[in-house]
């Protein structure tokens, strides 16, 4: 290894630490804001540009079609879905006046802005997107993000002046109360390393079938209560387990966001600790 | 090579990671083209001018992804100690001494990436980042090792030290 190797070797390490360091006191996001507002349309026609060979690698054949008209098939599905899921609440909302009352108080007035995803995380191990809209635009940190068709997609992980980065309900960071609808099961939904989501902590007596519907809970006030996550797609359950393990399909296509929408009216209240 | 020429490649690299590459998922896994090509030209070419590209490389995907910038650069450099090892001459078929630091640069990059994820809250289960993750990139990122690195062996080739070797 020559001096000039090793020269170059310490100043990349050194330059690492001070990136991640300046990176949180937050001294980069000017910059990083600068470079998605420059990047953002190089990278939208890139992916553009590789969608066809991408779509046709993932399917072999027929690519384009297929892949079209299984996103617009996912789309109705989850459009359909969606209406059979609030019908569903809404019913089991009204025997219950109270707790009708309390969504309503949370819900006033919804209003979404609307934005565009320009990019993904580029590593396996994370799922995140960016949008299109930031601080700017009223995002702020915490704030829900939900498709068209009002499935939950994410939170608010990241802002900057024009762009901001949504962590999906299937990063491993990701952690969403919920309630199973039809038994109203409580756990917690978290995403994992291999993409999937588990509904956590949901105790051995209750009362989960495969297909049911998973929703918000609203507990903790980190997000609001009643939109749909997704269905339940397994359990499993031994006697040893203190809870069941419950497997979840989320409802939104969230390998091929291309739109979303960022629930601007409510803003997370966390609890604070008694 | 230049280094204006090498800094605009490893851009164009950085961008293409960023918004491309993840579509193409493979054994539900996207490849990581940018450290391949870097490990290959390592091969190629050697540390003097693999260093540089993967400086640009780290600091543009950095900025332009969702990861803390300097974290992907922390997670490239392990390339460079995998480069003494190509220095050393302990294997003496090119070819193999591509897909083994390949392999090895893959699993050091993800577990990088992983370690940060743990650090800062993810789940802790580190068997089905292994196995879900960690492995399956590995196997991604070699697969597509051979086209990339011939195409790096003909567009430049070694000195007369260095022949490809099988």
């Amino acid at each position: 290894m020559t001096a000039r190797t090793l020269a170059w070797t310490g100043f990349i390490a050194i330059a690492a630490f001070v990136l991640m360091a300046a990176s949180r006191l937050t001294l980069l996001d000017p910059v990083e804001n600068l470079t998605l507002n420059v990047t953002a349309p190089v990278q939208t026609a890139m992916r553009d540009a590789t969608r066809p060979i991408a779509d046709w690698v993932n399917n072999f054949t027929d690519a384009r079609a297929l892949s079209d008209e299984n996103k617009s098939l996912r789309d109705e599905n989850e459009r359909l879905t969606n209406e059979l899921a609030r019908a569903r609440e809404a019913q089991v909302q009204a025997q219950n006046a109270q707790d009708l009352d309390a969504v309503r108080r949370q819900f006033p007035n919804d209003t979404f802005l609307s934005a565009s995803v320009v990019s993904r995380d580029a590593s396996n191990l994370r799922s995140l997107v960016a949008i299109d809209r930031g601080s700017a635009d009223g995002v702020k940190e915490g704030m829900i993000v939900v498709t068209e068709g009002r499935s939950l997609v994410g939170t608010v992980s990241k802002v900057y002046d024009g762009y901001s980065w949504i962590m999906l309900i299937t990063d491993p960071k990701s952690a969403v109360s919920a309630i199973v609808q039809e038994s109203r099961a409580q756990g917690v939904v978290a995403g994992n390393y291999d993409g999937a989501l588990n509904m956590e902590f949901v105790g051995q007596g209750a009362a989960v079938k495969q297909g049911d519907f998973v929703i918000t809970s609203g507990v903790g006030g980190g997000y609001p209560p009643g939109i749909v996550i997704g269905r339940v797609a397994n359990i499993g359950k031994t006697e040893q387990d203190l809870f069941q393990r419950v497997q979840v399909d989320y409802l939104a296509s969230l390998t091929k966001l291309d739109h979303v929408l960022v629930l601007t009216s409510f803003e997370p209240n966390r609890l604070p600790k008694p | 090579m230049r280094y204006w020429t090498g800094g605009g490649i490893a851009i164009i690299l950085a961008l293409l990671q960023a918004a491309s590459i993840e579509q193409f998922k493979v054994l539900g896994v996207a490849p990581n083209l940018m450290l391949v090509l870097l490990v290959s030209w390592l091969v190629v070419r050697g540390l003097d001018d693999v260093l540089p590209m993967l400086f640009v490389a780290g600091v543009t995907l950095g900025l332009v992804g969702s990861q803390t910038p300097g974290l992907v650069l922390l997670a490239l450099l392990p390339i460079a100690g995998l480069g003494v090892v190509r220095e050393l001459h302990v294997v003496h078929s090119d070819a193999l001494l591509v897909l083994a630091l390949v392999l090895a640069a893959s699993v050091a990059y993800e577990l990088v990436l992983l370690a940060s994820v743990m650090a800062s809250g993810g789940v802790l289960d580190v068997a089905t980042a292994f196995t879900h993750a960690v492995l399956p990139a590995a196997i991604v990122n070699l697969a597509l090792t051979p086209p990339v690195y011939l195409v790096m062996r003909f567009a430049k080739p070694a000195g007369p030290r260095r022949r490809l070797a099988y």
